[in-house]
């Protein structure tokens, strides 16, 4: 495999990332950056697994609250809180993995919400006693400042949080090439094929759950130090549909589609929110005409004609299958 | 502890409850079993029927004529919605529709904020009197919605069972292209499903309103619920909605006897639980691709 | 398009799933009240034949004239609309309802409430009226089938492999039914079981892998031995 090939389009996407922090205001920058980390999880179970997940917000508040759990009662090390709210991402993901991914579909979908209904009001009310309920658990205070890049600092939470990114990038498209990568495909195009083929469906399918949801529970544990506050409404039933639209706008199970859609949908919250107000408006309808309108969302769409004209320019060089 | 004028009037709460998330669900259920499709959507046709109740009742000062104009109006609201978008997305994977009816939720909700604002609103009980049963009082309300659904109910079975157009409906939720094989037009017969779906989506929405307060979220509050009860049920099974709202409500209203922080969270564990031994719910469908 | 009398014609006809095609270049042509058979093996493109067709599948390219119509696009209600009805294979009658709501709808449909010729060439489904349709033997659930289609006297059926797992005397009605029914009714038969098919087609379509390999229509060539050939 041509090295350059394969790193061209990851260095071209995270330069061009770089660069809009230029014209973007920090916290805007950062909110993208952890959007797209989050996203990119729900994108992939979609667009690669099949999976349709309306829960997203409950591995995000699992790996949130976790973080928040370790900076406010055992430690002050914020890597340290990261670390204990992937973990728990882990652990939390392959629990309950197994039942999750038997099931159909739809019906997926809906208990991946029930999940996250279920740590909502279990943050909410019944263990109000160490999350303070919806007022929530307050970090600023409680971090260290770190050596090298002190991420209780919101400048250098960027760059940590942009090398994450790089990272999550990097381990995706590694997936993405692997022949695991390749299951995950068939897995959601034709499960019989794969099994008669030899392949453990149930194992693909769990160890994709896994992935996907540690990925997100990252994204959570970023925000905890991110926000310096964890309460219970990010797991709130109405935040399911966050992942889901950048998703689709970006493009399911495309690399880059999840940070063309975390950048799109968080201008457009902007915008929407100073001009009339009235969010979930936009959001809908935009899902509904991006969904009958072919649902490959805008990488997705982009994507095949880049890589196109990508080919013809460099003569076959680039632009080919990455 | 628990007495029996205590469990008394959580048992008729529980069923009143149940009421509702059964005239909330039937719709859902009907869809998915004829036509394959995951209508999120009904739950805003709930919203709507919530409100048009509210509004009309604040007009003329009766929430009954509220109510009707409230089912007419989701009716309505849910025939557009099929032959804008639905019609479109009939042969394609169960994941689509979830997210195109979902989009439809969201932004219904959008405009249900656009006109009515964020406000919760209060909605005035039509019914205030209160009667003795076994020692402890009990709304009258409540008992006249457990009894719109009992009505529904035999609507619904007698509709499925003693007329043709029934009877195509129970045919196509085992076979859909065999029933157009033979010369019916589905075409219309989704449209009527789709109608009939929304319409009880608006009476329970409108039934609901005195109840709680009438506010934009309130269809993504409910979805949690609705869909628990059509899962356990099993998606596409009448008789298995009309067991799992009556379980659910039951859970829910006893189980805030005994411990309230778990009761919302309990039908929920409930499901789970249940999906582990039955992955397609009580009465579910089987795993069937079009 | 040029008036040709038959019943059906089909020509030129190629039909895919996705991007694997099933079906290429087909042509066959119905005459009225003449019994045609589809033979060939598993996979052949038999159904997937019958379904383009009706509708049920619509086709890359190619026409299918009926009554000096192109069927091509039409769904499969609008089809039977016009007489020409498709009966699929392994017996999936309605379980849920019973023979009468079977037969009920199939009135419905046609707007045919003549159900004595049900019974004239099915006496069987008479006693069996409200039984449910789930409870029926193989044979039973096919005259249900067969004796539904025929409401409203259609013009053209389409038989899917009526006798498949069905006992010989059961078969053997079957064929008399479709001999009786052809004085009406033009009827394309897809058949595994070479010996009843031949006993009374009046011509015979082998298919081999999505293609019309043999065309039988003189007497001495409508026979089994002469069908494996083509296979």
């Amino acid at each position: 495999m041509n090295l350059v090939r394969w790193w061209s389009g990851l260095v071209v996407a995270f330069v061009l990332l770089a660069l809009l922090r230029v014209y973007l205001p920090l916290p805007f920058a950062i909110e993208i950056l952890i959007f797209s980390i989050y996203t990119i999880g729900c994108s992939f179970l979609l667009g690669r697994v099949g999976f349709i997940s309306f829960g997203q917000p409950a591995y995000l508040a699992i790996g949130a609250y976790a973080t928040a759990f370790y900076l406010s009662y055992f430690g002050t090390n914020p890597y340290a809180g990261l670390l204990v709210g992937l973990v728990a991402g882990f652990v939390g993901a392959l629990a309950v993995g197994p039942l999750l991914v038997r099931l159909r579909g739809d019906y997926f979908a809906l208990v991946n919400l029930a999940l996250a209904v279920i740590i909502y009001y279990l943050m909410q009310k019944v263990l109000v006693d160490i999350t303070h309920g919806d007022n929530g658990l307050e970090l600023l205070t409680k971090m260290d400042s770190t050596p090298v890049l002190d991420i209780s600092r919101p400048g250098h939470l960027f760059i940590f949080v942009f090398i994450v990114a790089a990272i999550v990038w990097v381990f995706y498209k590694y997936l993405d090439d692997t022949i695991y990568g390749a299951c995950c495909l068939a897995v959601k195009v034709n499960e019989d094929k794969l099994r008669f083929l030899g392949y453990d469906v149930f194992k693909v399918r769990l160890t994709a759950f896994v992935i996907a949801n540690t990925t997100t529970a990252l994204a959570g544990a970023l925000y905890a130090i991110h926000q310096g506050l964890v309460s219970p409404e990010m797991s709130s039933p109405a935040r399911a549909a966050d992942p889901v639209v950048v998703t689709i706008l970006g493009g399911a199970g495309t690399l880059y589609g999840p940070l063309i859609g975390s950048i799109v949908y968080t201008g457009m919250k902007d915008m929407v929110s100073k001009m009339i107000g009235n969010w979930e408006l936009i959001v809908g309808f935009t899902l509904v005409v991006i969904m009958l309108a072919g649902e490959k969302g805008i990488w997705g769409t982009l994507e095949p004609r880049l890589r196109r004209l990508a080919s013809r320019v460099t003569g076959g060089k680039f632009g080919e299958a990455e | 502890m628990l007495d029996i004028q205590l469990l008394t009037s959580g048992f008729i709460f529980g069923l009143s409850m149940g009421s509702i998330f059964f005239l909330m669900t039937i719709g859902l259920s009907l869809c998915f079993g004829v036509m394959r499709v995951i209508s999120l959507d009904q739950l805003l046709y709930y919203t709507v029927g919530a409100y048009i109740a509210y509004s009309v009742s604040l007009v003329i000062g009766n929430l009954w004529i509220g109510i009707l104009a409230g089912i007419v109006i989701s009716a309505l609201s849910a025939f557009l919605v099929e032959r804008l978008v639905f019609r479109r997305i009939y042969e394609r994977e169960l994941p689509f529709s979830m997210i195109t009816s979902f989009g439809i939720l969201i932004g219904g909700v959008g405009v249900v904020k656009l006109f009515w604002g964020l406000v919760p609103r209060p909605v005035a009980m039509p019914i205030d009197a209160q009667v003795f049963v076994l020692g402890t009082e009990i709304p009258v309300y409540r008992l006249v919605v457990i009894a719109f659904a009992g009505l529904v109910y035999v609507g619904i079975w007698l509709f499925l069972n003693k007329t043709i157009v029934g009877k195509a409906i129970r045919a196509g939720i085992e076979n859909v292209e065999h029933v157009e094989g033979l010369g019916i037009n589905v075409s219309r017969l989704f449209t009527l499903i789709f109608i009939i779906a929304g319409g009880l989506s608006g009476l329970a929405g409108g039934l609901h309103g005195p109840l709680i307060m009438v506010e934009p979220q309130m269809g993504l509050e409910v979805l949690a619920f609705a869909f628990m009860v059509v899962i356990i049920g099993g998606l596409g099974s009448i008789k298995g909605t009309l067991v799992s709202s009556f379980l659910v409500g039951q859970v829910v209203s006893i189980g805030s006897l005994i411990y309230a922080p778990l009761a919302a969270m309990a039908p929920f564990v409930l499901m789970l639980l249940i999906l582990l031994v039955w992955p397609t719910g009580l009465f579910g469908s089987p795993m069937l691709k079009k | 398009m040029r008036a040709t009398g038959n019943i059906l014609d089909v020509n030129d006809l190629n039909a895919a799933y996705g991007e694997s095609k099933v079906l290429f270049d087909i042509a066959i042509s119905v005459k009225p009240n003449e019994v045609v058979a589809c033979v060939g093996r598993n996979g052949a493109g038999k159904t997937t034949l019958l379904k383009s067709i009706v509708g049920f599948l619509k086709p890359v390219s190619g026409t299918v004239v009926a009554g000096g119509e192109n069927l091509v696009g039409l769904t499969p209600y609008v089809v039977a609309g016009k007489g020409i009805k498709y009966i699929p294979q392994d017996k999936k009658v309605f379980s849920d309802l019973t023979v009468r709501e079977n037969l009920e709808l199939g009135s419905y449909a046609s707007k045919d409430y003549g159900w004595d010729k049900v019974y004239d060439y099915f006496p069987k489904l008479k006693i069996l009226l409200d039984r449910k349709a789930g409870y029926l033997s193989g044979g039973e659930r096919q005259m249900l089938m067969v004796g539904r289609a025929i409401l409203g006297h259609p013009k053209l059926l389409l038989v899917d492999e009526p006798t498949e797992g069905l006992a010989p005397s059961i078969v053997s009605h079957l064929k008399d039914v479709f001999r009786d029914l052809a004085k009406t009714t033009a009827l394309i038969i897809v058949e595994q079981n070479l010996p009843m098919i031949c006993a009374i087609a009046d011509k015979i379509y082998a298919l081999s892998e999505g293609r019309v390999m043999a065309e039988l229509t003189e007497r001495d060539q409508i026979k089994p031995e002469v069908c494996e050939k083509y296979l």
